[in-house]
């Protein structure tokens, strides 16, 4: 029996294919502004994959921000539930997720079966999220995985005290203009959204593991410094981008099972 | 919303809020009018027929009737700051323009009464008011009461400026203050806060016959009537429909499955439709601490030392552990399954407390709370999106 779940993200649409509750197959691709679009350009690409037709999916569940774009979709889930139970499949001992999303981050806190037991969600403001990373990643026109081994290969960091994405845009230009270290400001920039987010994951009550979940995982910057900060060791399971889609898939998967 | 079944004495209320605008501008023509902060002792200036009017409540006014944002960026361009209260930035707007504010704007006071029990804001605010106007001010201290009951000493303190400020209106109107009157005002008062903790009771009953968008509504008249038979009349209405509505088995929230507990000022300019995504999942607010902040009982006996503690102990004037107290007790008596905070960018004092409160709510009682950022009368600090994504995530985690 085949599930699947989609999800539309700020940056990027995700979508996942379970069989019989196992992980089958994935495609993600840049969501771009025609959200409904992706949503069915991604399900084809892993259907393709899973080699299967799209009337053999039983259950289909939308997550993400454009979930009620997804055409089709028997329900849609948020993404906080879909995330927490994506990072418990990847990884079953999770006790605490930290997903970093494109206009999001959360941290959610997770019971042994992968339920939500509590969360918390970034202010109403990009710093402290993937856009964030995006923003000054194109100021120092470097690519995001790139930007993140920069950010580690510095000696030195360049403190970027602006919370603001746009006025942290603009101090990161002018230390370009006063000839900063590009190195040393890769890692200024990643220690202040680590900061950030730290400062939120604090607001829920930290248990080991920690998974990190969404494309910013991807970053190796972004880890290590989260790490520091946190002074926990932080799990980045393959598929971390995809936990959302996973999730989605596997509560489709619950429901069948639960008529 | 046919779903959700309006209670009529909601409309009485309303139309009594309308007259009561209407009517207190045509009678500021011939008495005098005091414009009074949420937390002033009303009852003294209304047992001497002084016309009280609250800029806070127009502030909710304008809230409510989408007219805030205007006005707070008429107050923003005269140079004050945008992180000013927003009661404030819209009530100053509608000062300086009334030509596009509700009513056209408050009718213009002859005195200014401001108690400090509320928060440091009202005091600039009333300064400002002060200067635009050209009238006398009364600037009630309050201390922030940290011990409950509050030292001896500040109920003195505060019960003597309350003679002092009789005495100061007496000398600005030539009205007198009748003992009579007063205590006839204070019974009026007391009766009208006995209804209305009747009233927040009925949040007990399963279902529930109120929900915290209602008690917004139904508020007006404790916060801008106390002290008249008016107020007292609307909520001998309420109740009695209340009554009907449990012996009927009818909830507010048709099918409840949730309670839930509503922190901080509501959110004017979407007074309903932000509670909606809760009713659709049958999720009632049961309590709050906004409407709860009203039910502090007056003395008739002692009037002084009886207004003196009743305003010094009103929510926000409280330290942590009484807060706290006081949400854990409704949390108990109200059997909620979650919390939902209004963190309120205008209202610093009553919003500073909310994660002390959130980390005693998880630890003491194991309750969900869900913060959401906003504000409550300008909009423009609402960021639907986001806060839709954060209610759905909440319901399905409960
Ligand atoms: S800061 Fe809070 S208490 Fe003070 S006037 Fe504004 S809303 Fe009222």
């Amino acid at each position: 029996m085949y599930t699947a779940g989609i999800d539309i993200g700020a940056i990027t649409a995700k979508a996942a294919i379970l069989r019989d509750g196992e992980l089958l197959a994935t495609a993600a691709i840049p969501a771009g502004y025609d959200r409904a679009r992706a949503a069915g350009r991604v399900l084809e690409l892993a259907l393709a994959q899973a080699g299967i037709s799209r009337d053999q999916i039983v259950r289909l569940i939308g997550t993400g921000y454009g979930r009620v774009l997804v055409h089709g979709a028997d329900r849609t889930v948020t993404e906080v539930t879909c995330h927490a139970r994506g990072a418990h499949y990847l990884c079953p001992e999770v006790r605490t997720v930290i997903d970093i999303g494109g206009q999001d981050s959360k941290a959610i806190s997770v019971g042994a079966d992968g339920r939500v037991l509590e969360f918390v969600m970034n202010d109403k403001c990009a710093a402290g999220t993937g856009r964030f990373l995006e923003v000054m990643a194109q100021a120092l026109e470097e690519d995001l995985a790139g930007f993140g081994a920069l950010a580690l290969a510095a000696s030195r960091r360049v403190t970027i005290s602006s919370t603001c994405t746009v006025f942290a845009e603009s101090e990161v230009i002018t230390h370009l203009a006063a000839g900063a270290d590009k190195a040393a400001l890769a890692a200024g920039i990643h220690e202040a959204i680590a900061t950030r987010l730290a400062t939120l994951v604090g607001r829920i009550p930290v248990r080991d593991v920690v998974v990190l979940t969404g494309g910013v995982a991807l970053n190796v910057g972004v880890v290590r410094m989260l790490e520091e900060k946190l002074e926990r060791r932080i799990v980045v399971p393959g598929y971390a981008q995809l936990a959302g889609a996973i999730g989605a898939a596997l509560i489709a998967y619950t429901d069948v099972m639960d008529r | 919303m046919s779903r959700y079944p309006r209670l009529q004495s909601l409309q009485e209320i309303s139309e009594v809020m309308k007259r009561y605008y209407v009517q207190r501008s045509i009678m500021a023509r011939l008495r005098p009018v005091a414009y009074v902060t949420s937390g002033a002792p009303v009852e003294i200036l209304e047992a001497m027929g002084i016309l009280t009017l609250y800029p806070e409540n127009y502030g909710a006014l304008c809230g409510a009737q989408g007219a805030a944002v205007g006005l707070c960026q008429v107050s923003e361009s005269a140079g004050y700051p945008a992180d000013l209260c927003s009661y404030a930035r819209s009530h100053l707007g509608a000062a300086m323009s009334p030509k596009q504010a509700p009513l056209h704007g408050l009718p213009r006071p002859d005195l200014l009464v401001c108690c400090t029990n509320i928060c440091g804001t009202v005091l600039k605010w009333y300064e400002a008011l002060a200067e635009v106007y050209r009238v006398p001010l009364f600037v009630l201290d309050v201390p922030f009461q940290r011990t409950t009951p509050p030292e001896p000493h500040i109920v003195a303190y505060v019960s003597e400026q309350l003679h002092e400020l009789i005495a100061w209106l007496q000398a600005h109107t030539g009205r007198r203050l009748k003992q009579e009157r007063l205590r006839q005002t204070l019974q009026y008062a007391r009766e009208a806060v006995s209804l209305w903790q009747e009233i927040l009771a009925f949040g007990q009953h399963r279902p529930s016959p109120i929900n915290a968008p209602d008690l917004f509504v139904a508020m007006a008249p404790i916060v801008t009537l106390r002290g008249t038979r008016k107020a007292v009349e609307c909520y001998r209405h309420l109740k009695a429909e209340l009554e009907e509505r449990v012996a009927r088995g009818i909830g507010a929230v048709p099918g409840e499955r949730y309670r839930l507990l509503w922190d901080n000022i509501a959110i004017w300019y979407r007074l309903y439709r932000f509670f909606r995504p809760f009713m659709d999942a049958g999720a009632c607010f049961v309590a709050d601490t906004y409407t709860n902040a009203w039910t502090v009982a007056l003395e008739v006996d002692e009037p002084f030392t009886g207004m003196a503690l009743a305003y010094t102990g009103v929510f926000i004037n409280l330290d942590l552990s009484t807060r706290l107290q006081t949400i854990m007790k409704l949390a108990r008596r109200f059997q909620v399954d979650g919390v939902v905070m209004h963190a309120n960018r205008s209202c610093k004092p009553f919003s500073i407390t909310q994660y002390e409160v959130r980390e005693a709510l998880r630890a003491e009682l194991g309750l969900p709370v869900l913060i959401l950022e906003a504000d409550m009368t300008d909009s423009r600090l609402y960021n639907d999106g986001a806060i839709q994504e954060r209610i759905a995530a909440f319901l399905e985690s409960l």
